[in-house]
């Protein structure tokens, strides 16, 4: 099918409203109709949406992604991509499991990265900070006419709601900042700012007994209006409203709830923000959240870096060995994909106690979903300045991760606003990365 | 020539084309050359009179003196603006009581320069016919008239953004005046609640934020705009203000719209072409449009009219960059803040500077040359008409040149734009769909009336007050709503407006009213004149001024200062910072939420406050605002703060309710403030029952406040 065509069939403001429509439907786990899987009912019309790229390694393994963001800009030679030399850090080399190596900040991941696949030639163009974390998280770089989708909405689009009750997309320690795009409102990640509150206000503040009593009068009092409704919006609220007596009742509320965990598993996790947020993060994914997006700040280190990546990308490398491992003994790893991402890299030269931003080559890691394990994807050169072989830019590892979630990479979809757009922009998944 | 004798010969024109849908391509094709004649180009529309500034030295209780600038009345409100572009809003009464009296004639001025009752009726009564020749032609009729209880909940929302409170509904139920609808839309569109609903529309519209680029605080641009509304001014001037909007943000906030997009001028074009025309040109910024007639070079050529425009001051960066080096005082925030404040400014130059782009792959021009400028038409013949005729020589002069294009009556699409936007904030749907994308107006669901609405936007001189007495007194918007039209099947023809979820806005502002009464009309968030503390002076970049602005702007922002304020986490912002930026009467604040309209409270607000979840728009495009619906809205109603706030004892609802006697007076009290209406005999048994059987009127509060009617209006 032809841009043209299918644009053309959208250019029509019925069609448009449709798909709008059609999106509407699915709003945290309920479904005016019954929820559907794109890719199945489109199937059936023409113009079906078909995955070209259903056929090469790796296609449809992850189930799940947990999105670890480091915000800062993760100094690659201190950390995956250790160099000798003028570049070297302050961190000695050390020779990690799957045949890798990796700086002594990362004693805990060195003992799993048998498990993991480090991408060293990352490249990007952009060394803002805002403005790059937007391209690392959606793919897109930023722009003032349109907001780009996570790779969460991307996968509600195409493969429909992963529950019946909880939301398909979180975000943890940071805000959902339009990640829904231009897809539905109803696709926007729901936002954990604090892992250990988890979902807020699912307690009623009066007794039971009380509730019992509001909720029946409720019913009754609203027969006239919403009980007889023939309008699909009031209709829809009623079901939201189902929806929401049957969430308070129900133990998928505990995906959100971090006391149901082991003293012993959180203490593992350790206390900081981001440790409780990838516990949280697993217990969502656990039960049937399909993209969770976890946020780690401080990584901006222009000075004091030896200090800090000792503290920050200490705690880094115990939370992120522990998750990995613990993903590994439930049974999960093989179906979830973990990707470490920061905004770009750190200059080679030091400047002061630190590096300055450098997008032009930097790293980052996946694990899990199908990925081989003990990897090393692409190459920096000698000093970490540029990609030496394989330079991935930020739409490819998001065409790579849509692959591994199953998703059609490099197939277009009409935006309401009439616009053909690709997930990870156009560009091919990196096939190499799957075992 | 007299508008109503206008409007006669409009629709005399117009009738003879209603025809059915089917001919509708056909139809719009003729209909587009009727208002050609009806309102030649160059014809003086006489409607309603310019309104010249009112300067007047105010004098207050206590003696006090101001030469200042009237801007407008609103509700118990005056606000004025004085020479130095400060403005001010209090409570009329403490003016001394001459000026009060002057105050008030101003305001009659302003209502006698509005259209006349027949206008009003006359150019109603074409809505009317205009729609049912189209239901007729359709084999559909026009819904019932609404009931008047539906009709106050619908005008109060509408209009003044908010459901009546109980004593407020009482009134007009009670009234026999035959022309009690009419009266209520003219005393609701001069209440503050206007202005702040209109703020709130506009603000999803114009992208309007607390801060912009790198945190920079764009308060000004906030105060600018409410004040505007609340004088009155209409949207030709509105715009044309924004788009040739010269300086800071501190000095002028109406340099805000720009600036918003400072740092990415050129989707700045494709915004103010979908916000201010209906056409989406983002397509062509990088190729030619897929889907439309827009190439790549009309974009450009549209785009260079802001060529010689600057947003970002380079030199004043690197002045204070080298005023400041060395001196290790300086708070580092504060001086990056500052910096960037007094950077983000418009400007133009002498050069026209853009040019086509390297990677241009098109015949009509070249890559890397630069680009003559050159406005787009949509259809044959535009081109001639005198309003194209613009001067392309003088750089410097290109915006503004740009903007009287844009913003002329005479403009192929910025009436039409303007008018179709406030029929569907008023029906829910736009005689074109979507709103953002009407190059081709043979999509409207009826063209005869899209060119009507169009003509009484100009003929109103896009006084937008105006033109909402006008839709509102029509039979059409006074009938009784539609469900949601299955726009996939058909066209909705208008049968009446549409049955819809309240906007965020709405159900915070109905709730907060519902919890202070009245009271929180009068409440004002204006933070901008604040900024003028990060003000360097011009042309001193030295090492004590920016001590200075730094001294002045650090105590701005502690101690209280109107800057500090940032919405807290789930919460409606930081009581203690944000209640220093009101003006009037200061705000309650209750279970940790300020109990302020949303329109004087953060823009927008935190990602987890009610009125986020309620779909306003995070304003990093326009239209961002939705009605969708979700799980965790439901919780934070049922069992949230606002859960709370609807169920707390000092509810304004519940203490309104507690006068009456009777179970059945409070019951009665209830419904009317949650549902604007009367409980019928069965809820009235059903409900009082309950309030012998355990539950107390905070909880029938509760339950009122949940049921889907109160979220819907009809």
């Amino acid at each position: 099918m032809s841009i043209l065509h299918s644009a053309n069939l959208l250019r029509n403001p019925e069609d448009r409203r449709s798909f709008i429509e059609k999106c509407a439907k699915v709003s945290f786990g309920l479904s005016v109709l019954p929820f559907f899987t794109r890719i199945a009912e489109a199937a059936e019309a023409p113009g079906a949406v078909k995955a070209p790229n259903a056929g090469l390694p790796g296609f449809g393994k992850a189930k799940r992604v947990i999105f670890l963001q480091l915000n800062g800009g993760m100094s690659h030679i201190d950390t995956f991509d250790p160099k000798t030399g003028a570049s070297k850090g302050p961190g000695s080399i050390v020779s990690a499991k799957g045949d890798m190596q990796l700086t002594s900040y990362l004693p805990a991941t060195a003992k799993i990265s048998d498990r993991i696949t480090v991408i060293r030639s990352m490249t990007a163009k952009v060394g803002v900070h805002a403005s790059a974390a937007y391209l690392m998280r959606t793919g897109f770089e930023q722009r003032g006419t349109v907001q780009h989708p996570t790779l969460g909405a991307w996968a509600q689009h195409f493969l429909g709601s992963s529950h019946k009750t909880l939301p398909s997309s979180v975000t943890v320690n940071r805000s959902s900042n339009h990640g829904n795009g231009w897809f539905p409102a109803a696709y926007s990640p729901l936002p954990i700012l604090n892992p250990t509150d988890g979902l807020m206000d699912t307690k009623s503040p009066v007794s039971e007994a009380v509730v019992a009593k509001r909720t029946g009068l409720l019913a009754e009092l609203d027969a006239g209006f919403g009980g007889k409704a023939s309008d699909e919006s009031v209709k829809s609220y009623n079901e939201f409203y189902e929806s929401t007596f049957q969430l308070m009742k129900s133990t998928d509320l505990k995906a959100f709830d971090l006391a149901s965990e082991s003293a012993e598993t959180k203490a593992r996790y350790g206390k900081s923000k981001f440790g409780q947020g990838c516990l949280l993060a697993r217990r969502l994914i656990e039960n049937g959240v399909r993209f969770v997006e976890v946020a780690s700040g401080g990584w901006d280190m222009h000075a004091t870096l030896d200090d800090r990546m000792e503290e920050i990308g200490g705690d880094f490398d115990r939370v992120y060995a522990t998750l990995i491992q613990d993903l590994e003994s439930k049974g999960l790893l093989d179906t979830t994909l973990v990707v470490v991402a920061s905004e770009f890299g750190r200059k080679p030269s030091f400047e002061g106690g630190g590096r300055g931003h450098h997008p032009l080559v930097f790293s980052t890691v996946l694990a899990g979903g199908g990925v081989k394990r003990g990897f090393v994807f692409g190459a920096s050169d000698e000093k970490g300045y540029a990609p030496a072989a394989n330079g991935v830019s930020p739409g490819s590892l998001h065409a790579t991760i849509a692959h591994a979630a199953g998703l059609p990479v490099q197939t277009d979809i009409i935006t309401p606003a009439g616009r053909p757009m690709q997930v990870g922009n156009k560009a091919a998944p990196q096939t190499g990365v799957f075992a | 020539m007299r508008p109503l004798a206008l409007f006669a010969c409009l629709c005399l024109g117009l009738i003879v084309h209603a025809a059915p849908k089917k001919d509708a391509k056909k139809d719009a094709k003729k209909a587009e050359p009727v208002i050609k004649v009806v309102t030649p180009p160059a014809a003086p529309v006489a409607a309603l009179g310019e309104r010249a500034a009112i300067w007047h030295v105010w004098t207050d209780k206590e003696g006090q003196k101001l030469d200042a600038r009237f801007c407008g009345l609103a509700g118990e409100f005056i606000t004025l603006q004085s020479r130095d572009g400060r403005t001010y809003h209090f409570k009329a009464e403490m003016l001394s009581a001459e000026d009060i009296i002057f105050a008030k004639s101003c305001v009659d001025l302003a209502r006698r320069n509005s259209f006349s009752p027949a206008v009003i009726a006359s150019a109603a009564a074409d809505i009317d016919r205009l729609v049912s020749a189209v239901l007729v032609a359709n084999k559909q009729t026009l819904n019932a008239p609404s009931t008047d209880e539906q009709f106050l909940r619908r005008i109060y929302l509408d209009a003044a953004g908010r459901v009546p409170t109980a004593t407020e509904a009482t009134t007009f139920l009670a009234s026999t005046a035959p022309d009690k609808r009419a009266k209520l839309i003219d005393e609701l569109l001069f209440s503050s609640g206007y202005t702040m609903q209109m703020f709130n529309w506009m603000a999803d519209l114009l992208r309007v934020k607390d801060t912009f680029a790198k945190g920079v605080p764009a308060f000004s641009f906030e105060d600018w705009l409410k004040a505007r509304l609340a004088a009155g001014t209409p949207w030709d001037k509105l715009v044309s203000e924004m788009i040739t909007a010269d300086g800071r943000l501190s000095d002028n906030g109406a340099t805000g719209f720009m600036l918003f997009d400072a740092e990415m001028p050129l989707d700045g074009v494709s915004n103010l072409m979908t916000t201010f025309l209906g056409t989406n040109m983002a397509c062509a910024q990088c190729h030619d449009h897929p889907l439309a007639e827009w190439t790549q070079r009309d974009f450009y050529q549209m785009a260079a009219f802001f060529g010689a425009t600057d947003g970002k001051d380079e030199a004043i960066l690197g002045a204070i960059k080298k005023a400041i080096k060395g001196d290790a005082s300086l708070p580092k925030a504060a001086t990056t803040k500052i910096a960037d404040m007094n950077a983000f400014r418009l400007e133009d130059g002498e050069k026209q500077k853009l040019t086509f782009p390297k990677d241009y792959k098109y015949k009509d021009a070249k890559a890397g040359d630069p680009v003559t400028p050159a406005l787009i038409a949509w259809s044959k013949g535009e081109k001639s008409l005198p309003v194209y005729h613009v001067n392309t020589k003088t750089p410097s002069q290109l915006r503004d040149e740009f903007a009287r294009w844009l913003t002329s009556p005479q403009n192929p699409r910025f009436a039409t734009n303007i008018a179709n936007r406030i029929w569907k904030k008023a029906f829910g749907l736009g005689v074109i769909e979507p709103v953002n994308d009407i190059d081709d107006l043979a999509e409207a669901s009826s063209p005869e009336l899209m060119a009507h609405l169009t003509f009484v936007m100009k003929a109103a001189k896009f006084d937008l007050r105006e033109v909402q007495r006008v839709i509102y007194n029509s039979k059409t918007y006074q009938a009784s709503a539609s469900a949601t039209p299955d726009l996939g099947k058909a066209k909705y023809l208008f049968n009446g407006p549409i049955v819809r979820r309240l906007s965020a806005e709405q159900v915070w502002d109905s709730l907060i009213v519902t919890a202070v009464g009245t009271y929180a009309d009068n409440v004002l968030l204006r933070r901008g004149d604040d900024l003028k503390a990060m003000a360097l002076p011009a042309g001193k970049v030295t090492l004590a001024e920016m001590k200075n602005a730094v001294n002045r702007t650090t105590k701005a922002f502690s101690g209280g200062g109107k800057l500090a304020g940032a919405p807290k986490k789930g919460g409606g912002g930081s009581a203690l910072g944000l209640a220093n930026g009101y003006d009037g009467d200061k705000p309650i604040s209750r279970f940790s939420m300020m109990l302020a309209r949303a329109s004087e409270l953060p823009q927008p607000s935190s990602e987890t406050h009610f009125l986020r979840l309620w779909g306003q728009g995070d304003r990093l495009l326009a239209d961002s605002a939705t009605n969708d619906g979700s799980v965790p809205q439901v919780l934070q109603m049922m069992n949230g703060s606002v859960g709370k706030l609807v169920s707390d004892v000092r509810s304004a609802a519940i203490t309104d309710a507690m006068k009456a006697k009777t179970d059945e007076g409070e019951v009665t009290s209830l419904y009317l403030s949650y549902l604007s209406r009367k409980p019928t005999a069965k809820e009235l048994a059903v409900a009082s029952k309950s309030l012998m059987d355990g539950l107390a009127l905070t909880d029938l509060a509760w339950v009122l406040a949940n049921t889907r009617e109160f979220l819907f209006v009809q």
